[in-house]
């Protein structure tokens, strides 16, 4: 009854997050790529309840950030007024998945003072409405790199456990040697055979069909292990002998069993992928501006001064973990009740 | 020692896939060095074409990968046409900076995660184990990315530590102690790095093997006849979980690696990272295909290095009973 | 009475045949020249008379396995011929193979294996009958509760699947599955073999029964003579893949010729003594 709970509650977070992201346009209070020159590097906003003359508000309030006169790019917060946090408020316009079209953000303050979550980058840009941008663009990547794999996966296990003889032996001479090679440089050197100067769109798709493509071989030697299996079994044969076709007996009788490792294999791929495109678009080989994602947000970081005085620019790093704990959370459920399954 | 050699002959015959799929998948992609070149107005295309030539990129695939191979066999791993050398003289001296690198952080993380592993295993349940799992599964969803980072801040904020590189700019004036120092001192943010990204899986790993064993009919009868503690840990239980083990020591070179990479490129370590990222920028394909082939070769190593040691701990493989 | 009983399935041709026929079992070991043969069958010839039920006998490992999926079209013999209904089948296309084995349907010995534990125990006797496309729908349901009825099951447990079923429900439907398809021959795998003997003995006269309802033609392949020796009207002994003695079942109990027999015989005869005694001993 605990590690059912366990599970309900890591997938109530993720089902939480993705809809976050999905819902970016609403939940973000800006669009992420307007920018704001004179505040570039801001530090993110701080909530208050009491103002300066002692009063207690119920609803928390924002002051806006002013430059420090003496310092360079250092603020500090303008107490003159105070700018209490709304909610639902119109903004600027978004779309949601290209269809919904909607002003209405989650929250936001009156103008000229801006609500910065995450704090700013160095145009000056809301990095929380970044994030919550960039994480779409992140997790598209993860969950249709893990379709690819998924896919390519079932197609060669299923075709090599099914029908065995040299296809297998060679398939699986191939899954040795992707699941050898380190996969980073495997990742780079394919990405490094690509056109390099190309529409963020078509890298966007670039990247995702070759980081999907390096992962194929863990969840192909899954699934061949399960077909062979499930082909040796007593009630695959009586099916053959009822004149059932090979896919009536993939379909019906051994498909069926793979989907517990597919599934477990997608929990963990996911994670794997997103870090992957992270990795590429911070290593300036994925994703690139102006669009943004996890990874290029990151990058902002491979600057020194960056690095050693704007922590808040470590925002994107906490998604990625959380996202990461989260699927990991559901991959051991998963694999933990699929154990207690086949006992 | 047969399983040895036939090791060693499937490593090679890894290299050799691993060569031509690198090629397969040049060839299969658009575009290389030379019209990237093309685009530069400085260069005139008879120039470009004449490049071309000579570098044989006018030629069938076979007729290349050929040339290439007969250029290892020289020892010259092919031709770099943006250091303008053989890529052989690039690779080596960055190669033996990830191999300090990839090699401490892998003795590191054992000496580290074996004891932890095989205590943990010990205590299973016990509040000792849960916050070794709970800081483990933590440490699991943190990506190498992210610590590396969060480490370099940790060493930009100290002061104490030098950030990236693999030497002080005063490093040829030092004597060997401090030139040891210092390289040390270097090696601190990126060898805890990969420490701390392949600790959490080795951890795991081992504590489930241990686990295992530890329930097997011998080491009950082991503690039935009063041998306990460590000897009955380390002496009795560690050498029978010793073949999952070793097949993790070879995954996990193959994920220090991937880890390294990004570390290196992260701290500015002079080695095979940075290189092959340049290389990829530059569309250098055969310094590309060089680093990918040296990894593998490490890779390779790693696993046969994992198999010697198992041939030491476990008898039953020196007999060729496994 | 042998010359009745002879004469009854003489008149008509046989329904199934096996003549000359061989397999040979070759396995290599990996990186191994050596490699192990196993003659499985050698030379089998063997009649199959309709509406009959004949009992192949042997040890474990004598081939009676083997030649039981030769006859289901399950494998493909190295030599040899099968006939069935008068004509030459182990050379069959494809397609013809399709139309042959509703005809020929096999009962496996190990039921928990030989049913998919995801399928509910509807779905299961369904198969056949969906594989072959003869029903479809709310169909397929009701004749899947039809046959679990015929074989004694009760319909409302159409939704549970094998593993809620006891050794003996679980045979029934896999019989219930096998006659889905209106077969004229059943090849049973030791399929009572594995359950206790007031079981084996229901599950027996489940199948005479059925053996009257629809005129089939019975292959009963076991270990022992025992129960099976007593209500089969024809007896096959094997010994290593071959058929060493064939004939009506009172000839061969009366007056065995092989040496083979007469020591399966003998096992079974002092079994009996021993649970005659062990009755006696108990009342």
């Amino acid at each position: 009854m605990r590690k059912k709970q366990k599970i309900v509650a890591a997938l109530m977070l993720l089902v939480a997050l993705h809809l976050a992201i999905l819902l970016a346009g609403f939940i973000a209070p800006y669009n992420p790529a307007t920018q704001n020159r004179d505040f570039p590097f801001v530090p993110p906003t701080r909530f208050h309840f009491a103002d300066a003359r002692g009063h207690f508000h119920l609803r928390p309030f924002i002051y806006q950030w002013t430059v420090r006169p003496e310092g360079f790019n250092e603020y500090e917060e303008a107490r003159g007024r105070e700018y209490p946090v709304q909610f639902f408020v119109r903004g600027p316009e978004y779309t949601i998945a290209g269809l919904v079209r909607s002003d209405v953000h989650l929250f936001g303050v009156e103008g000229p003072a801006r609500i910065f979550l995450a704090g700013s980058d160095g145009f000056g840009r809301d990095q929380f409405s970044r994030i919550m941008y960039g994480g779409q663009i992140s997790l598209a990547a993860g969950l249709l790199a893990t379709g690819i794999s998924l896919f390519l996966g079932l197609l060669v296990g299923c075709i090599s456990g099914f029908y065995g003889s040299w296809i297998d032996e060679s398939a699986m001479r191939l899954v040795e040697l992707f699941l050898v090679l380190p996969w980073l440089y495997l990742l780079l050197a394919v990405r490094s055979f690509l056109p390099l100067h190309i529409s963020p769109t078509q890298t966007f798709f670039l990247l995702v069909a070759v980081i999907g493509t390096i992962g194929w071989a863990r969840p192909a030697r899954l699934v061949r292990g399960i077909v062979l299996s499930a082909k040796g079994r007593k009630y695959v044969t009586a099916s053959r002998g009822f004149g059932a076709t090979d896919s009536y007996i993939l379909r019906r009788h051994v498909l069926p069993h793979t989907y517990g490792v597919l599934l477990t294999q997608a929990a963990l791929l996911v994670p794997q992928y997103i870090v992957a495109e992270v990795t590429l678009s911070f290593l300036g080989l994925g994703v690139s501006e102006p669009v943004s994602s996890w990874g290029n947000l990151l990058a902002n970081l491979q600057q020194y001064n960056v690095l050693a005085s704007y922590w808040w620019m470590f925002a994107p790093a906490l998604a990625l973990v959380i996202i990461s704990l989260g699927y990991l959370k559901v991959a051991n459920a998963i694999h933990e009740r699929l154990q207690s399954d086949s006992i | 020692m047969k399983y040895l050699e036939r090791r060693v002959i499937h490593g090679l015959l890894l290299l050799i896939g691993v060569s031509i799929l690198c090629f397969a998948l040049s060839a299969a992609a658009p575009g290389n060095f030379f019209d990237e070149m093309k685009l530069n107005p400085q260069i005139s295309p008879s120039t470009v074409a004449g490049l071309r030539a000579r570098y044989g990129f006018d030629q069938p695939l076979v007729w290349r990968y050929g040339h290439w191979v007969e250029s290892v066999l020289r020892g010259e791993w092919g031709y770099s046409f943006a250091y303008n050398c053989p890529v052989r003289s690039l690779l080596l001296v960055r190669a033996r900076n990830t191999l300090i690198l990839t090699g401490l952080a892998t003795l590191l993380a054992w000496l580290i995660a074996v004891p932890l592993g095989v205590w943990t295993a010990n205590r299973r349940g016990r509040w000792d184990d849960r916050l070794s799992m709970a800081s483990t599964s933590l440490l699991l969803s943190v990506p190498e990315l992210v610590i590396a980072l969060v480490l370099l801040y940790w060493a930009v904020r100290i002061h104490t530590l030098p950030v990236g590189g693999m030497a002080s700019v005063d490093f040829g004036g030092l004597g060997v102690q401090a030139k040891l120092f210092d390289l040390a001192l270097h090696l601190v943010v990126p060898v805890t790095t990969l420490v701390l990204a392949s600790l959490p899986l080795l951890v795991r790993h081992i504590r489930a093997s241990m686990i295992e064993v530890l329930q097997a009919p011998f080491v009950q009868a082991a503690r039935a006849h009063g041998i306990g503690g460590a000897r009955l840990l380390f002496r009795y239980a560690l050498p029978a979980a010793a073949n999952p083990l070793s097949s993790l020591l070879g995954l996990s070179v193959g994920a220090l690696l991937s880890g390294s990479l990004l570390v290196e490129v992260i701290t500015g370590w002079p080695g095979l990272g940075p290189l092959l990222l340049d290389a990829a920028l530059a569309r250098d394909i055969y310094v590309v295909v060089g680093a990918v082939m040296a990894s593998t070769l490490f890779m390779i190593f790693g696993g046969i290095l994992a198999d010697i040691l198992l041939v030491a701990v476990d008898p039953r493989v020196r007999l060729g009973k496994v | 009475m042998r010359i009745e009983e002879t004469a009854r399935h003489a008149l008509k041709p046989a329904l199934a045949k096996a003549a000359g026929l061989s397999k040979r079992y070759v396995q290599r070991a990996p990186f191994s020249y050596k490699s192990f043969v196993i003659d499985a069958l050698v030379d089998v010839e063997f009649d199959i008379a309709p509406a009959s039920l004949t009992a192949l006998v042997g040890e474990s490992g004598s081939g009676k396995s083997t030649l039981a999926r030769c006859l289901a079209m399950l494998e493909k013999a190295d030599r040899g011929e099968i006939w069935f209904e008068g004509k030459e089948v182990s050379r069959s296309s494809d397609r013809e193979l399709k139309a042959l084995r509703p005809k020929i349907q096999m009962v496996f010995q190990d039921s928990a294996g030989a049913l998919n534990p995801g399928f509910t125990a509807a779905q299961i006797i369904a198969e056949p009958l969906e594989v072959q496309r003869r029903e479809s729908g709310a169909r397929l349901h009701s004749r899947a509760c039809e046959l679990m009825e015929e074989v004694g099951l009760s319909p409302n447990w159409a939704d549970r699947r094998p593993l809620e079923f006891s050794g003996g429900q679980r045979q029934r439907l896999a019989i219930a599955r096998a006659i889905a398809l209106k077969p004229a021959f059943l090849i049973l795998d030791e399929s009572v073999s594995g359950l206790d003997l007031s079981t084996q003995a229901q599950i027996l006269n489940l199948l005479l029964d059925l053996q009257k309802a629809h005129s089939l033609t019975y292959l009963l392949i076991s270990h022992d003579l025992g129960l099976v020796g007593q209500i089969a009207d024809f007896v096959a002994v094997m010994q290593q893949g071959k058929i060493v003695e064939q004939g009506p079942r009172r000839e061969v109990f009366a007056n065995p010729r092989h040496h083979h027999t007469r020591e399966l015989l003998a096992s079974v005869r002092l079994l009996r003594s021993n649970f005659r005694t062990a009755q006696a001993g108990g009342r």
